[in-house]
């Protein structure tokens, strides 16, 4: 007799729990698939205004298609990859996935990514160089195919240089002399702007830095390609430009996160992906922003296109094919690229580039790839496991010299500890 | 005396001696039927989870790769390790000060509130207004604007003598900056204080100020005792939650720690650990070293609090 | 308390010269008053300009947002809302707010229900393993969020409800969170137990003094958890990010980080307007719950 009420409640609690179970399972991905279209689970990160513009290339697909239907997921990029992590430990990834090569090799090493030679047939690659293709690939086997590139410049605000009566920077200058010129418009720009901040933070820039010289920060088998004393020249080369307050101080740089003293209009130069260019736009409020070839001491310039992202498909998918099927569609198909512009780079497939017209912006960074055709080195393949935690702890600790905490001395003994433990994984 | 009143006419239902031993069995079917929905949660979703991030704990597990064990090296490396030390540094820096600091605002704003004047739930919605903003992504450019050059703060100190500068990219003020962010959403607790205060009876006040007692001393001997039930809770709580703190550390530094690993918190070290660097092993050591921590405090605060909570429902 | 009463008579007429007393005290009130509302709106300036300057950047352009802390805008406009309003992916803002709402409500209704017949068993009766059940209780508190994402997902997805709205509900329904039936715990043992002693000597069981003599007494705490239940569960970002993959699905806290990408363009703008859209209904929400912790049932209870 007591006992009722209390089952009352355990029941309603039941209730309550199992009408949200009927309510929540809405359409349960590929299962589906026997009875109608297939379904195929497809995720990105990206802004608000690549979902816009993935929302019409998947209606053109489907278009297309009609038998498949697209399943889209999208985050923010934290968000995107503590998500996979969590399904990939969980044993369930999407049918295809945008992908990033410094965490290929994680995925590929567990066998969570479809080997893309099985389905050849169906995704094209014909259209993609022959030299951008080993982005995606990791002993012979093709775990990404990419979408789009993008190759490092150096970007400058064109109105700061003018108000400082400078000459503007050019593609062909070597590191001192750009060093000079930081100083030249740090001391002649109104206060509070500077020639640059400090780039030797920049792990990718070092990388090809060391490029020039014939070498790379982090080789395919996982070794850190430099010495000790390689890295300590290039942490010192800004030192002088450090002491005499040429560059944008730390603590404003940390003041203007997220934008970069670059897109907040504090610094007249940074070093970037050239996709950036429509970022550094929106977030300064500039009419025009102006992009050449990096410094270099030599010929050699030590720039590359890099494979700024692929497409994967899960090795769990239902259906390889159809998920095939969609990836050739959205690398090559022509409409695709219009819609897409350079707001992921330079369309990799060359069906995809030539049948869209560039304007603007992205004119404007087709026109700098174009400008440095003739120097491109090899692509690089996918990031060796421990990459990303070492290309932060680079950035972190340039800071810490920056914010005066450590010696160069100590902060490459810092980071070498570091990375070497990343890399050994 | 109330008792009195709500006894209705029917007879006491007192067991008789025989029937205690089934009076206890049916005490224990009716405790545990109330307790069953957080029984099922405990082993479905809590008890499974803890149990398997304690086994990770011993294991190097990187997320793609079968954990592997490796006994107590997550823990011994813990100690080689320069930015664990700093996490436990800073840490231990923000919950030493940062939590009496939030309480002592919260439980103010909270008497401040109740004693009865105007327009108090204006100023209680206004009040609540930060902990609610401050939730939000957009924290982190609101409360940077606050303390970057020429933002309010630097604008205030400047007028008032201080050196110029904003403190968010300066490594020596961050943390006060992180201590005054927790403090300013004083909210959560001061609604906990307020709540209490409201279980505290009016004509004991009353009472006490016929008797020629004054504010202070009222406060002291009424106030006080009456409420430690929610002073021990917001206490415990608060702290808990400062040895925790994540989200608010990951928006305002990037999710870096920075600057100069100034806001390089537990949690958020380990987050970076298990997540961006996928040690889950090292992460899961990380994570059972702070359980030991906190569970040693709690444990004490429990003891404790025998001396100076007290509760109305329940005879000491 | 009759005899409080005539103290309080016995010192009134004592008083030689009760007029001028009572004139003293009037002014004491005043003063009282005054330096009441000046601290309340000392508090209210620094608890409120960032929420100021919060709206007022909403109306910035978007490039001048971060950067420039100061509180005037060089120029206002509602571009930034429209962006904000204009959705995500074909996804409209309304889809997102409904979800979050949805979610909110559930979340407050499994809370309130699962964490007070929780923390009654705790509180008040008497069955054996109480004391270990509460100790694990507290223990499930102490371990960071971070180490049990993984082995909780596992869970979900073997029992296929990933992509539900379940795995963010549950743990509501199931008293999960131990905050709540910790703070509801304390709430109940500051009630005088002679209120629900005496409902037991009538006969009432367990199940009917807690519905009828309990929860009425323990407002002031079910307002606060709803409060905090809506709250949390309007705010929470890692739980739908993990557990929903539709973008219908999503609620407002997914859909706000997509307006800052760092690999791509970010708007800043529209991020601060749909922040300020988002924080409108919690707003709303702790206005009109508020209004019941004002008078606490609790000392009605008291008096008899």
């Amino acid at each position: 007799m007591k006992n009722r009420p209390v089952l009352t409640i355990a029941a309603t609690l039941c209730a309550g729990v199992l009408g949200l179970t009927a309510c929540g399972g809405g359409d349960a991905g590929g299962e589906a698939a026997a009875e109608g279209p297939v379904t195929l689970d497809y995720t990105w990160w990206g802004s608000q205004d690549r979902a816009d513009r993935m929302t019409k290339a998947i209606a053109a697909f489907e278009a297309a298609h009609p038998d498949i239907k697209i399943n889209p997921n999208f985050t923010d990029y934290d968000g995107y990859w503590q998500k996979r992590a969590t399904e990939v430990a969980g044993g369930g990834l999407p049918d295809v996935m945008q992908f990033d090569i410094s965490y290929l090799r994680q995925y590929a090493d567990r066998g969570a990514l479809l080997d893309l030679e099985e389905v050849a047939d169906t995704l094209d690659t014909s259209g993609i160089a022959e030299t951008l293709m080993p982005s995606g690939q990791i002993d012979e086997a093709t775990y990404g195919v990419p979408i789009s590139t993008n190759a490092l410049g150096l970007f400058y605000n064109p109105a700061i240089v003018e108000q400082a009566g400078v000459a503007a920077p050019t593609g062909d200058m070597t590191w001192d002399q750009f060093d000079a010129w930081i100083a030249e418009v740090s001391a002649k720009a109104p206060e509070g702007v500077f020639g640059s901040g400090d780039y030797t933070g920049t792990f990718w820039l070092f990388d090809m830095h060391l490029r020039q010289q014939g070498k790379q920060a982090i080789t395919e088998d996982g070794q850190v390609g430099f010495t000790k004393a390689e890295l300590k020249q290039w942490w010192e080369s800004t030192a002088e430009l450090r002491a005499n307050g040429s560059l944008v101080s730390a603590e404003r740089t940390t003041q203007l996160l997220p934008k970069s003293p670059f897109g907040a209009g504090e610094s007249a130069t940074e070093f970037s992906w050239d996709n950036f260019l429509a970022g550094y736009l929106t977030d300064s409020g500039a009419a025009k922003l102006e992009i050449v070839a990096p410094p270099s001491d030599g010929d050699e310039k030590g720039l590359f296109q890099k494979a700024s992202m692929v497409y994967s498909i899960g090795a769990g998918t239902e259906d390889p094919e159809a998920a095939a099927e969609f990836v050739d569609f959205m690398v090559n198909d022509p409409e695709v690229g219009q819609i897409f512009g350079t707001s992921r780079g330079i369309p990799a497939s060359k069906t995809q580039r030539d049948g869209t017209t560039f304007e603007g912006a992205d004119a404007q960074i087709v026109a700098y790839e174009e400008s440095i055709a003739g120097e491109l080195g090899e692509s690089p393949a996918p990031l060796a496991i421990g990459f990303g935690t070492a290309e932060s702890a680079f950035k972190r600790i340039t800071e810490d010299i920056n914010y005066g905490r450590t010696s160069v001395d100590d902060a490459v003994e810092e980071w070498f500890a570091e990375a070497e433990s990343a890399l050994q994984q | 005396m109330s008792t009195v009143e709500l006894r209705g006419p029917s007879a006491p239902a007192t067991p008789a001696a025989p029937g205690l031993k089934r009076a206890r069995r049916a005490e224990n079917r009716i405790g545990y039927a109330f307790l069953a929905p957080w029984l099922i949660g405990f082993f479905v979703l809590t008890a499974g989870p803890m149990l398997a991030s304690l086994y990770l704990a011993f294991t190097d597990y990187n997320l793609f790769r079968a954990p592997e064990w490796v006994g107590l090296e997550n823990f011994t490396r813990l100690l080689d390790d320069p930015r664990y030390l700093q996490s436990v540094k800073v840490t231990l820096v923000y919950v030493l000060i940062g939590t009496p600091v939030k309480l002592a605002a919260a439980l103010a704003v909270a008497l401040l509130l109740n004693s009865g004047m105007r327009g108090q739930g204006f100023y209680r919605s206004a009040f609540y207004a930060p902990s609610l903003i401050g939730a939000s992504v957009s924290i982190a450019i609101v409360w940077k604007a606050m303390f970057s050059d020429a933002g309010i703060v630097d604008v205030v100190l400047t007028g008032l003598g201080g050196q110029p500068g904003g403190w968010v990219g300066d490594p020596d003020k961050t943390m006060p900056m992180m201590i005054l962010l927790a403090t300013w959403q004083f909210g959560a607790p001061m609604v906990i204080f307020l709540a209490g205060l409201k279980q505290v009876p009016k004509e004991l006040h009353e009472a006490a100020a016929v008797d020629g007692a004054g504010a202070l001393r009222r406060f002291w001997n009424i106030t006080v005792p009456m409420l430690s039930p929610v002073i021990f809770f917001n206490l415990l709580l608060e702290t808990i939650n400062a040895f925790q703190v994540f989200a608010s550390a990951y928006v305002i530094s990037g999710g870096q720690g920075g600057p100069a690993g100034s806001t390089l918190f537990y949690t958020l070290y380990l987050y970076l650990r298990g997540f961006q660097d996928s040690r889950m092993g090292y992460a899961s050591a990380m994570a059972w070293v702070l359980a030991l921590v906190i569970g040693l405090i709690t444990a004490v605060m429990f003891r404790t609090s025998n001396a100076w909570v007290h509760y109305s429902g329940e005879s000491k | 308390m009759s005899t409080a009463t005539s103290t309080t008579t016995a010192a009134a007429l004592s008083d030689p010269a009760p007029v001028s007393r009572k004139a003293r005290r009037q002014q004491g009130a005043l003063t009282r008053s005054v330096v009441l509302h000046v601290l309340s709106i000392a508090v209210l300036v620094v608890a409120l300009y960032p929420a100021v300057w919060m709206l007022v950047s909403s109306l910035k352009p978007t490039n001048e947002i971060v950067g420039d802390p100061s509180l005037l805008p060089s120029s206002a406009g509602l571009d930034n809302f429209r962006t904000a309003l204009a959705g995500i992916g074909g996804v409209s803002f309304w889809t997102f707010t409904w979800n979050s709402l949805l979610l909110a409500v559930l979340s407050v209704v499994g809370t309130v229900l699962s964490s007070s017949v929780t923390a009654y068993a705790f509180a008040r009766i008497d069955f054996a393993g109480r004391r270990v059940w509460f100790a694990l209780m507290i223990g499930t508190l102490l371990l960071p969020f971070h180490v049990l994402i993984i082995p909780q997902y596992i869970v979900f997805q073997k029992l296929g409800l990933v992509d539900t709205f379940v795995p963010l509900l549950i743990g509501k329904f199931l008293a999960a969170e131990a905050f709540f039936v910790f703070l509801m715990v304390q709430f109940m043992r500051n009630v005088p137990r002679e209120l629900d002693e005496a409902a037991r000597i009538d006969g009432c069981g367990h199940a009917r003094t807690f519905g009828s003599i309990m929860l009425p007494l323990l407002r002031p705490a079910i307002i606060t958890s709803s409060i905090f239940a809506f709250i949390w569960s309007w705010n929470d970002f890692l739980g739908p990010l993990l557990y929903l993959n539709s973008p219908e699905k999503y609620p407002l806290p997914l859909a706000l980080r997509l307006f800052v990408d760092q690999t791509s363009v970010s708007d800043y703008g529209a991020q601060i307007a749909m922040s300020v859209l988002a924080l409108l209904p919690v707003m709303l929400f702790f206005l009109v719950f508020q209004r019941f912790l004002v008078d606490g049932v609790a000392t009605q209870g008291l008096k008899g």
